[in-house]
């Protein structure tokens, strides 16, 4: 009867232990997150510092909500989305994969087909 | 027919030139990136009065009226500034709705300064937390909005306003 008892003070206190463990797991799981995440993200008004690394008042803020949204469950694609939309794509350090940017990016190598074809061109003309 | 084909990459190496020629000189400042809001639709608001809380001010409440909104405190020295102007805003176009959002403030300090100050706005909200300030878009005091009767951002513009701005960029939407 006794040792009844104490066993099931035992699973109380292993099912306590295994719960806790799992909230302090999570919590430096998502503070591990918000990490990785406000590191790409630029502080509007600093100089060049991002959101991890910066104490402003404004990246408080970010920190918070991006805090608040990854434990609501929000992916962090979404995040980036939902700041981007209101602070425009200036708040990442790493650009968009978009058309915009993929027309600018590629650009100088479009110039520089245009120019080899015209360089041909003009050196098969020359030969005639 | 030759020449035509050599001048061509030069012609849009000009192009180009011109181009970033215009940007350059356009005055822009590129550490003031332009609002992702700009043309888009006014951001889903609710917000208390600051004199009365029971008294609520939402999106629709703004709808077929031309708003002005702006965001201050009273711990903010740039707001002080172009505080007086709003006043003036506000004699000149009476049709204008002015629509102050008190950010991360204490009431107490809030209705102080708009006590010795004046109050020029036909509602002050509080944004005490600064969330209604994040779905704006806003990153430093003081930010202004100019909202037309479709619901939509046609103007914006951070930092405090002057005589010129309103004059050149803000009265000509009117």
């Amino acid at each position: 009867m006794k040792s009844n008892h104490f066993f099931k003070i035992l699973n109380i206190g292993i099912l306590s232990f295994i719960f806790f463990a799992f909230t302090i797991f999570a919590n430096e799981n998502i503070d591990e997150r918000v990490k990785n995440l406000t590191l790409e993200l630029r502080c509007m008004t600093c100089q060049n510092q991002s959101i991890y690394d910066s104490d402003a008042e404004f990246s408080n803020d970010i920190k918070k909500i991006v805090k608040q949204k990854l434990q609501e469950g929000e992916s962090e694609r979404n995040i980036k989305k939902f700041l981007v939309e209101r602070y425009g794509e200036y708040i990442l350090f790493r650009p968009l994969m978009n058309y915009n940017n993929i027309f600018l990016w590629s650009f100088p190598f479009i110039l520089l087909i245009i120019g080899l074809f015209f360089v041909l061109i003009k050196s098969k003309g020359n030969k005639v | 027919m030759s020449r035509i084909f050599i001048l061509t990459p030069l012609i849009v190496l000009l192009i180009i030139c011109i181009f970033s020629l215009t940007y350059l000189l356009s005055g822009k400042d590129p550490n003031k990136p332009p609002s992702a809001l700009l043309n888009k639709d006014v951001p889903i608001f609710e917000s208390s009065s600051l004199y009365n809380l029971k008294d609520v001010i939402k999106t629709k409440d703004i709808k077929n009226k031309k708003t002005l909104i702006n965001f201050f405190a009273s711990w903010c020295s740039p707001c002080k500034i172009e505080h007086p102007l709003f006043f003036e805003i506000r004699k000149k176009h009476p049709e204008l709705y002015l629509l102050g959002f008190n950010h991360k403030d204490p009431t107490a300090d809030a209705k102080k300064y708009l006590e010795n100050d004046g109050n020029p706005y036909h509602f002050v909200g509080v944004d005490s937390d600064g969330l209604i300030a994040l779905e704006f878009g806003v990153f430093g005091l003081p930010e202004t909005y100019l909202i037309n009767e479709d619901g939509k951002i046609i103007f914006k513009f951070m930092g405090p306003i002057t005589k010129d701005i309103l004059k050149n960029e803000i009265e000509p939407l009117l």
